[in-house]
C-alpha cells in the first residue's frame, strides 16, 4: 500500500488558482500580445517587430540605459548613506527617537507630492535651492531642465525619499548584533572604525542584502517619482522603461507597451536572480 | 481513503468559498447599485421622451432656418434633475463654457459636474485611459482631427450626423470631426492659429516691424536680446507648447509642397527628406538662444503673464491663449499683436489654423438625450452669443450663418483676419491627416533643449508617426 500523504494536493488549489489567475495567465498572455499589434479588440500578429522597435529606436532604447543608471545609482547611494545614518542612530546619542522619526518622515509622503514639491524647489529661477545658491554667490543650476543633469536630480530626490526604509532595515540588523562581539573586539584593542569594519559590517550582511535587493528592484521599476518630476523629459532625458511603457500604452500602442513590460520583467529577472543568489552565497560564507 | 479525499476536496472548497465571501457581499451591493442605476435610467428616459417631443418640434423649425443659413434657435426642454458630468482641460479658458453652463442651468434646470484634467500628452493619456476603462463622462472636451481619430471615436461617442446642428458646421471643420462618415463633435470655440503673439510696445520702442521671413524674425529677436529684453517666452514646463513652432510652420511646408499631407498619410513623404519639413524642426533649434533663462520650467500660465506684462516680447503658442490673457489682463489686450510663423518667401506669409477642441457626447450614457439637447443649445444663437460674449473669439467661427459679437479682440480682428481675407491660411497637419506621432512634444522639446539636432528629431519623428500609422492600419513600409 502506498504511503498515505497527510496533506492532500487539493489544499494547494485555492492558492494555485489565485496564482494562476493573477500571475501565470497575465504573464503568458502578455508574452503573446507583445508579439502583436493590438487594440484590445483585434490583434495582428507581427512577430518580434515590437521588440526590434524597442531596441532600435533611440526614443525607446535610451530608457534602458537610464533605467540601469537610475537603479544602480539610487541603490548604491541608499546602501551607503543608510548604513552611516543607521550607525549614527544606533550610537549613544540623546535625541535618538526624534532623529529616527525625522529620517523616516520623507517615506511617509507620497512620491507624487515629493515630486511636485521638489519640482518647485528646483525651479531654475524661482526655486528656493537656486535662490540659496545665488545668495551664496554661485551660478544657478537648471536641475530638471538641463538634460545632462535632470536624471541625477531625480536620483538625488529618490535617495532622499528612499534612504529611510534602508536605514530602518539597517537599524534592525545592527541592533540584533550581540554586544559581546564589540566587547571582545574592544578588549583586543580595536578602534571604532575597526569595529565597524570587522564586526558591524559582516554581522549586518543580511540586512544589507535586503537593502540592496529591495532598492535595486525598486529602482528598476521606478515610475511615480520620475513622472511627477519630469514626465520623462525634457525630451527623453529622464525616460525609464516604466515611463516609456506608460507613454506607449497611453498612445494606444498596446502591443508595443506590452513588449516593453516583458522587457522590464526579463531585465529585472536577469539582474535580481543572480544577484540574490550571489548575496545568499556570500551570507552563508560569512556565517 | 476515499473518505479522506472527499474531506480534502470539501475542505478546499470551503477555503476558497471563504476567500470569496468578501467579493460576494460587494457583488450584491454592485447588483443593487445596478438596479438603482437602471431605475434612474428609466426616469431619465421618461424625461428624455418629453424633451425628445420638444426637440422634434425644434427640428422642424430649425431646418427651415438652416436653409436661410442662420444660427439655430435654442431647443425647448426641461432637463431638471439631470446632472451632466463634464471633463475639460485646464488650458481652455473657462469663462465661456462656464457662462453657457450657468445659462443652461437657468433655462433647463440641468446641472453640471465639471472635472478638470491636464492638457498635453498627459491629458491625452488620461482621456484614452478613461475611454478604455469605460469611465466616460457625459461630455468630454478634446481635440479634433488626428488626435480624435486616434481615440477610435465611433466606439464611444454620439453621432451628430442626423442632428440639425451638424448642418450648421463649417465644411472644413466638419471634416475634422467626421470619422467613418459620422459627425462626432461640436465645436467649443472658434478656429485659432498656431502663431507668434507679440508685445507691441517693445516693437515700437526698438522700431521693429513685423517679420515676413524667418531670418527677419531671428534678427528681430537678436535686436531684442541686445536691448536686454527676453525675446521669446519658452513655456516647456507645459510641454505641448513646445510643438507649436514646428506644427505652426505647416503653412510654409505646404507653400513648397502642396501635396505634403496626402503624401505623408500615404507614407511617401517624410519630414527627414522634405526640405521645408526639416526647416520646421530647425526653427525649434534656431530660437534656443532667445528664450528666457528658465524656459524649461516656465508653464503656459507663466507665459501668459510674461507676454501680457511685457516681460517677454514673443510667445509662440496657440492663440487660444488670448482668451486666458483677456480674462486675466483685459486692459493689456491692445498691446498684444499676432503674426504668422514666417517662412522663406516674404510675399507668401500665411497662418496655420487650428480647428477648435470639441465636445463629445458619451453615447452609452443614461444622460445622452439631455447631453444632446444641451449641445443643440450650445450651437444655437443664444448659446453661441453667451459663449462669445464671455470669451472673445480667437479667430473666425466654425458655425455657418453665425456672426461673432463685436467684442472680438483687436489682434484677432486686425492681425489674424487679414490672413483669412487674403486666403493665406492652411490647416495644421493634424487636421489633414489621421497620423500624428504620439511623442511629438517630446521630440520638439528635445530639439528645443539642444539634445537632438533637427535632422535627428525629424527622422525619429517619422519613425514615431509610423507606429501610429501601423496602429491605424495604414500600410507604411
Amino acid at each position: 500500500m502506498k504511503k498515505e500523504k497527510i496533506y492532500s494536493i487539493w489544499f494547494l488549489m485555492p492558492a494555485f488558482v489565485i496564482f494562476a489567475v493573477f500571475f501565470l495567465i497575465p504573464v503568458l498572455s502578455s508574452f503573446f500580445y507583445s508579439l502583436t499589434i493590438w487594440d484590445f479588440k483585434t490583434f495582428t500578429f507581427c512577430g518580434f517587430d515590437n521588440y526590434v522597435m524597442f531596441f532600435s529606436e533611440p526614443s525607446l532604447n535610451t530608457s534602458l540605459i537610464h533605467t540601469l543608471v537610475y537603479a544602480f545609482m539610487t541603490s548604491g547611494l541608499k546602501v551607503l548613506f543608510a548604513f552611516f545614518i543607521a550607525l549614527f542612530l544606533t550610537s549613544k546619542i540623546r535625541t535618538k527617537s526624534f532623529i529616527r522619526s525625522a529620517v523616516f518622515f520623507p517615506n511617509l509622503v507620497s512620491a507624487i507630492a515629493v515630486g511636485i514639491t521638489f519640482t518647485t524647489l528646483m525651479h531654475p529661477t524661482k526655486g528656493i535651492i537656486n535662490i540659496i545658491i545665488k545668495a551664496l554667490g554661485g551660478s544657478t543650476v537648471n536641475f530638471l531642465g538641463d538634460p545632462n543633469i535632470a536624471l541625477f536630480s531625480v536620483i538625488a530626490v529618490d535617495v532622499w525619499k528612499g534612504v529611510s526604509i534602508a536605514t530602518v532595515i539597517y537599524i534592525a540588523g545592527i541592533q540584533s548584533i550581540d554586544s559581546t562581539y564589540y566587547e571582545a573586539a574592544q578588549i583586543d584593542g580595536a578602534t571604532f572604525w575597526q569595529r565597524v569594519w570587522n564586526v558591524t559590517l559582516p554581522m549586518c550582511a543580511p540586512a544589507m542584502d535586503s537593502v540592496i535587493i529591495l532598492s535595486l528592484i525598486g529602482g528598476l521599476r521606478c515610475f511615480d517619482l520620475i513622472w511627477a518630476m519630469t514626465g520623462g523629459g525634457p525630451g527623453f532625458a529622464t525616460d525609464v522603461i516604466a515611463s516609456v511603457v506608460y507613454k506607449q500604452y497611453a498612445a494606444g500602442f498596446y502591443g508595443l507597451s506590452t513588449a516593453g513590460n516583458v522587457i522590464m520583467l526579463v531585465l529585472i529577472s536577469i539582474i535580481a536572480f543572480p544577484l540574490q543568489h550571489f548575496l545568499i552565497k556570500r551570507e552563508e560564507a560569512l556565517s | 481513503m476515499k473518505m479522506k479525499k472527499l474531506l480534502a476536496v470539501s475542505a478546499a472548497v470551503a477555503m476558497s468559498a471563504t476567500l470569496f465571501v468578501g467579493c460576494g457581499s460587494s457583488d450584491s451591493t454592485a447588483a443593487s447599485a445596478a438596479t438603482s442605476v437602471a431605475a434612474a435610467a428609466e426616469t431619465t428616459a421618461a424625461e428624455a421622451a418629453t424633451s425628445a417631443a420638444a426637440e422634434s418640434s425644434t427640428t422642424e423649425a430649425s431646418t427651415t432656418e438652416t436653409a436661410s443659413t442662420e444660427a439655430l434657435a435654442a431647443p425647448e426642454a426641461d432637463l431638471s434633475g439631470t446632472t451632466l458630468t463634464v471633463l475639460v482641460d485646464a488650458d481652455t479658458a473657462a469663462e465661456g463654457y462656464e457662462a453657457v453652463f450657468a445659462a443652461a442651468t437657468e433655462k433647463y434646470g440641468v446641472k453640471f459636474d465639471i472635472e478638470t484634467r491636464v492638457g498635453g500628452s498627459d491629458g491625452d493619456n488620461l482621456v484614452k485611459t478613461r475611454l478604455a476603462s469605460g469611465d466616460i463622462p457625459d461630455l468630454t472636451l478634446y481635440n479634433c482631427g488626428a488626435k480624435l481619430f486616434a481615440l477610435n471615436p465611433t466606439e464611444y461617442f454620439y453621432d451628430f450626423s442626423n442632428d440639425p446642428i451638424a448642418n450648421t458646421f463649417d465644411d472644413t471643420f466638419k471634416s475634422t470631426v467626421t470619422y467613418d462618415g459620422k459627425v462626432m463633435g461640436v465645436p467649443v470655440y472658434t478656429t485659432q492659429a498656431g502663431a507668434v503673439m507679440y508685445y507691441k510696445p517693445d516693437y515700437e520702442e526698438l522700431g521693429l516691424s513685423v517679420p515676413t521671413t524667418w531670418d527677419e524674425f531671428l534678427s528681430n529677436c537678436k535686436a531684442l536680446k541686445d536691448a536686454g529684453k527676453t525675446a521669446i517666452a519658452g513655456s516647456f514646463g507645459t510641454s505641448w507648447t513646445s510643438q507649436v513652432i514646428y506644427l505652426g510652420d505647416e503653412y510654409n511646408v505646404l507653400a513648397e509642397n502642396p501635396t505634403f499631407p496626402a503624401d505623408f498619410e500615404a507614407g511617401t513623404a517624410k519630414y527627414a527628406t522634405t526640405a521645408a519639413g526639416l526647416e520646421s524642426f530647425q526653427k525649434l533649434a534656431d530660437v534656443i538662444p532667445y528664450y528666457n533663462e528658465d524656459y524649461t520650467a516656465t508653464t503656459y500660465d507663466d507665459a501668459v503673464d510674461m507676454l501680457a506684462n511685457g516681460e517677454a516680447t514673443h510667445w509662440i503658442s496657440l492663440t487660444q491663449a488670448l482668451g486666458n490673457m483677456q480674462s486675466l489682463y483685459p486692459d493689456a489686450m491692445d498691446d498684444i499683436g499676432v503674426f504668422a510663423i514666417p517662412g522663406n518667401d516674404p510675399d507668401n506669409c500665411g497662418l496655420t489654423v487650428w480647428y477648435p477642441s470639441c465636445w463629445y457626447v458619451n453615447k452609452d450614457s443614461a444622460n445622452v438625450d439631455a447631453a444632446v439637447t444641451f449641445m443643440e443649445y450650445w450651437c444655437s444663437k443664444e448659446g453661441l452669443d453667451i459663449y462669445n460674449a464671455n470669451s472673445a473669439a480667437y479667430g473666425p467661427t466654425c458655425i455657418k450663418g453665425y456672426s461673432l459679437p463685436d467684442n472680438v479682440l483687436k489682434c484677432v480682428k486686425e492681425d489674424m483676419q487679414s490672413y483669412f481675407d487674403a486666403g493665406k491660411t492652411a490647416p495644421a497637419l493634424e487636421f489633414e491627416t489621421s497620423v500624428k506621432g504620439a511623442n511629438c512634444e517630446q521630440f520638439t522639446s528635445a530639439v528645443g533643449t539642444g539634445q537632438m539636432t533637427a535632422e535627428e528629431a525629424a527622422s525619429q519623428y517619422d519613425e514615431d508617426c509610423k507606429k501610429q500609422a501601423v496602429q491605424l492600419g495604414l500600410n507604411w513600409k
